[in-house]
């Protein structure tokens, strides 16, 4: 972490180098650095990108004409679900296609990296004519900027759709079994809030643990980190039969009781919605729902609202984190670099952060969360910010063979969860499966270094 | 040679092309598919892709979740084909008697439906209609003084939902098709044999059924094709979930392929696959062929 | 017949005809609702239609131009079928030769052949010659499983065309092309049709090939329609609008055609 923030004070120091020498020769912009200048060379390019039917890239969308007029660069959306992304991706990297951009989850980022899909960042940064002075790498959270967007130590991509695991609730339905507040603790959520609030076709919580990356990411590993678990031990061999891993996963078994039954087939909207209309007192979901659970077309709960950090566990909190990056794609010609670079650098800049934020996006720079009445405005602000300081970045593993790993993790995760295997055998399965995905891999035989 | 005079050049001038753009078309990818089988052939990963051998077939037969995903598919066979050619039976000798014309030709019209519907939005329609909550399969059974059912979130009802959505578009297609055959019965066959007999399966077993046996092989040979290819439905209904409880062949492949991008494996998987559907085309047609020449 | 078993058979036909159209009754009337109309528990059965389902879909979401995709690739494909399947068909039928019954299976394997098998690789070789996300792709790829139909069922249609017809014609010297194309071709007219039709059918409604092979530009309508399951909105409206545009021209079409459709079903079986 330390690594990429020195990297970015560089980056800064090389920028503010260059532009001085720029105006010395005379030949570099006359007052400073604008979008409009450094985009002239590339009016006309076309920049393809792959979107998602998400409430960020609905508000990124929004904001485009002013960018496409203001540079004459035009960006051609592709959308796709998030289950198909990846693939489509892939697809069209392996193919030498046309995308110019690309997005990248958090845990796709060894993978685009070790192919060299992407293109350091530093190559853009490093030149005047194209970095934004204002571009100020160290007002992201280091945390989100290190984990979306870098590997190894390398910047690729800036983050821009960023989630952090939150916890929404339904205070109402708190207030009405005598609970002030939300549970503080996981433990307190399950053996207080759990018998208290499962009643009446009401439950108590809804961990949405679909057979997809949401039972990866949002059920899985949401359980191993908080009880001191984690996926991997040091040496890459799995950690999942130890005891902490055991005993998140044993207690996401035990919390089921308290969950509406299926789910197992709960996506993100299932479990946003169940909340939403009052079905489920609580829910662990990502930042980004913010303004679903709170407009009050897609929601009943108006002033019964309620967002805190996730619980804490025996080792700490540790929140579910994940979020996407936009990084320029290396089958893009120069021009084409160039202008994914500027639409990249302008669509995550700080300056356009509150807009983004209005529009329904959650922006990753530091300073649009000290604006004064952002915090006001937006409830979930103190509950982010908070997550982003303890987030742990490998949350799940960031290598080349996650996809491997996560339809490993998917199958046996669903598996435990519908009793098919019990909770020892079927992480001790996972693990097996797993090593033999890293073997392969060559992480024993020491061919590849131990980087998550 | 009936032939006679036709050369083999016009024989060729007629086959040609058709062989030559299938066998473009259909067996390049072939090989190719039997060319990554043999290989370590990681989408994400093509920089390094070491020769095998047999390895990834031997991983596939080694493998329970291939044969569980085997397993299911041909469970599901075992349960649809039977109530699709009973239902299809029960539909085509309906329509087969006399009168109703107006209700008949309608019912035919109906017939069609489930048939030409996409099959990918027969899924779609399949995830709203059994949602546990907004479904209207449930507000229908709640009518009949059910409990809801929790249809996609429990891995038997769900394996039950895409069983009914195959039947509910299936069992159309063999009706007509036993329709048909019963039509080419001549008339005054059938009537004598009514006059014999009172006993409508007695002259479905003796005098109808022969008439049916090139539709039923037909049936057969295409529905146990298309389950071993089932994809669409049940991808857009439960994507094969939940847990794998409908993960069936096909899924399981597309998943090995386009998610964990191990082609090598899925290529693999693949070749078995149509090595399965081909013995088993070929074992259906010398049987049934036995059975109507004895 | 006693007017009892009348009525029974009238209740029966009537039942079977609520089963067949319930569903796709269910996916207009949903298509039709806005979303907090479509997210009502219990659903709900009166509500006043909005069309804005299908404003969004045609003009924000492209199912227009995927639409016309589908009938670009539906319709060349079908075309190309037939142009190679009935001569091959015909050969089939109507010549003796080394390997014929072979080779026929080997055509009707075709059919079977999952697209799973097929699909990937395709890619690949597809984009080597940088041709993905084209028509023509597609247009190819299904021949896979048309052409099978088209040599299946006309083989069939050739066979029952009295071979007096054409022995005839030798007689007067005329070449195997002539007597395919003005005798035999004609009269096979009904099985060509039949072929033809379901070969649009399954070209119209396929969805593998189609999610890998296409990215935009050639994207056709399934394909759409399957993008837009993203786990974190329930689109019921909007999913059952592009439904409803991509099933209404396929079902009237089938409709339109389905006696001959009913005709090739008992033709397909294998003699």
């Amino acid at each position: 972490m330390l690594k990429s923030t020195l990297r970015g004070l560089a980056f800064g120091a090389a920028t503010s180098v260059a532009l001085g020498a720029g105006l010395t020769l005379g030949t570099g912009p006359a007052f400073g650095w604008s979008l409009e200048e450094a985009a002239k060379p590339y009016a006309g390019t076309t920049v393809d990108v792959v979107f998602l039917l998400r409430p960020g890239y609905e508000a990124a969308e929004e904001m485009l004409p002013e960018f496409e007029e203001a540079t004459g660069i035009k960006v051609n959306i592709i959308k796709h679900p998030y289950e198909n992304a990846l693939g489509e991706q892939v697809r069209d990297f392996v193919a030498g296609g046309d995308l110019d951009i690309a997005l990248i989850d958090l845990v796709w980022i060894g993978n685009f990296a070790e192919n060299e899909w992407i293109v350091p960042l530093e190559k853009f940064t490093s030149n005047p004519e194209l970095a934004d002075p204002e571009l100020d790498m160290e007002d992201f959270f280091p945390l989100v900027l290190n984990a979306f967007g870098a590997w190894n130590g390398t910047v690729y991509g800036l983050p821009f759709d960023n989630y952090s695991g939150l916890l929404f609730y339904n205070s109402c339905m708190l207030k009405e079994a005598g609970f002030d507040g939300p549970p503080q603790t996981w433990d307190e959520l399950k053996n207080v809030y759990g018998p208290a609030l499962t009643k009446d076709g009401k439950y108590a919580f809804a961990l949405q643990s679909k057979r997809n990356e949401t039972q990866s990411a949002d059920s899985f590993a949401r359980m191993l980190w908080p009880f001191g678990g984690s996926f991997l031990d040091d040496k890459f061999k799995s950690n999942l039969l130890s005891a902490e891993s055991q005993a998140g996963l044993k207690f996401r078994q035990d919390l089921m009781q308290y969950m509406p039954e299926g789910i197992v087939a709960y996506d993100h909207a299932e479990t946003v919605n169940a909340l939403a209309q009052g079905d489920v007192a609580m829910i662990t979901e990502w930042s980004a729902f913010y303004s679903t659970l709170t407009s009050p077309e897609t929601s009943t709960l108006g002033d019964c609202f309620g967002v805190a950090p996730e619980p804490m566990g025996p080792a700490g909190r540790k929140p579910a984190l994940g979020g996407f990056s936009l990084a320029v794609a290396s089958q893009a010609d120069d021009d084409e670099q160039a202008a994914a670079y500027l639409f990249i650098q302008w669509v995550t800049s700080k300056a356009n952060a509150k807009r983004y934020l209005e529009l329904g996006g959650v922006p990753a720079r530091q300073s649009v969360y000290k604006l004064p009445g952002v915090a006001e405005q937006y409830q979930y602000v103190d509950a982010l910010v908070e997550s982003w300081q303890d987030g742990v970045p490998e949350f799940r593993p960031r290598f080349a063979e996650w996809p491997e790993i996560t339809e490993i993790v998917q199958e046996w995760g669903t598996r435990i969860m519908l009793g098919d295997v019990s909770i020892e055998e079927g992480a001790e399965e996972l693990g097996k499966r797993m090593e033999a995905v890293l073997e392969d891999a060559g992480y024993y035989s020491g061919e590849k270094p131990l980087a998550q | 040679m009936k032939t006679g005079g036709v050369s083999r050049l016009t024989i060729f001038g007629f086959l040609g092309p058709a062989i030559l753009s299938l066998a473009l078309i259909g067996i390049v990818p072939l090989a190719f598919a039997v060319y990554t089988s043999l290989h370590k052939y990681q989408l994400t990963n093509l920089r390094r892709t070491p020769f095998l051998g047999l390895e990834n077939y031997q991983t596939v037969l080694t493998d329970p979740v291939f044969w569980d995903a085997m397993q299911r598919t041909m469970t599901l066979l075992v349960i649809v084909l039977p109530l699709q050619l009973i239902l299809g039976m029960g539909i085509a000798l309906l329509l087969h008697r006399p009168g109703l014309g107006f209700l008949k030709t309608l019912t035919r019209l109906s017939l069609v439906v489930p048939m030409a519907t996409t099959y990918a939005v027969v899924g779609l329609l399949g995830q709203i209609m059994f949602n546990l909550k907004y479904g209207v399969v449930n507000q229908l059974i709640g009518f009949l003084g059910f409990d809801p059912v929790n249809w996609i979130g429990d891995p038997t009802n769900a394996f039950i939902a895409i069983a009914f959505w195959d039947v509910w578009q299936w069992t159309p297609f063999c009706a007509l098709v036993l329709l048909a055959g019963l039509t080419t019965v001549p008339g005054e066959i059938e009537e004598a044999a009514r006059l014999e007999t009172k006993k409508w399966w007695l002259v479905l077993r003796h005098v109808q059924l022969p008439f049916l046996i090139p539709g039923l092989t037909a049936i057969l040979i295409l529905r146990t094709a298309d389950t071993l290819k089932l994809f669409d439905m049940v991808f857009t209904m439960t994507r094969g979930g939940p847990g794998s409880s409908t993960e069936l062949i096909s899924l399981l492949i597309q998943r090995v392929g386009f998610r964990v991008f191990d082609q090598g494996l899925a290529s693999a998987q693949a070749i078995i696959l149509l090595i399965i559907t081909i013995v088993l085309s070929q074992l259906y047609i010398r049987l049934i062929y036995r059975e109507v020449q004895q | 017949m006693t007017n009892r078993s009348l009525i029974a058979q009238a209740l029966l036909l009537i039942a079977i005809v609520l089963c067949c159209l319930f569903p796709f009754y269910w996916m207009v009337t949903t298509s039709l609702k806005d979303q907090v109309v479509a997210l009502a528990s219990p659903p709900v059965w009166t509500f006043t239609p909005t069309f804005a389902n299908y404003v969004e879909v045609l003009f924000e979401d492209k199912v227009g131009a995927s639409l016309i995709n589908s009938l670009i690739v539906a319709v060349c494909t079908t075309l190309l079928a037939l142009v190679l399947g009935a001569p091959a068909a015909y050969a089939l039928a109507r010549f003796e030769f080394r390997g014929k019954r072979d080779l026929w299976f080997w055509f009707i394997t075709n059919r079977m052949v999952s697209p799973i098998v097929l699909a990937l690789p395709f890619f690949l070789i597809v984009r080597f010659f940088g041709l993905l996300d084209t028509h023509i792709v597609l247009i190819l790829i299904y021949l896979t499983f048309n052409l099978p139909i088209v040599i299946w069922i006309c083989t069939d249609q050739f066979r029952s065309i009295p071979r007096e017809l054409d022995e005839a014609a030798v007689l007067e010297g005329a070449s195997q092309f002539r007597i395919f194309r003005s005798i035999c071709l004609p009269l096979a007219a009904p099985g060509v049709a039949v072929s033809a039709i379901f070969s649009f059918i399954f070209s119209w409604n396929e969805l593998m090939f189609a999610l890998v092979l296409t990215r935009t530009a050639a994207k056709t309508a399934p394909a759409v329609a399957v993008g837009f399951m993203e786990g974190y909105n329930l689109p019921y409206g909007k999913n059952m609008a592009t439904s409803t545009l991509i099933v209404i021209p396929v079902i009237v079409f089938a409709l339109i055609a389905s006696k001959q459709l009913v005709r090739g079903l008992t033709m397909g079986a294998v003699k």
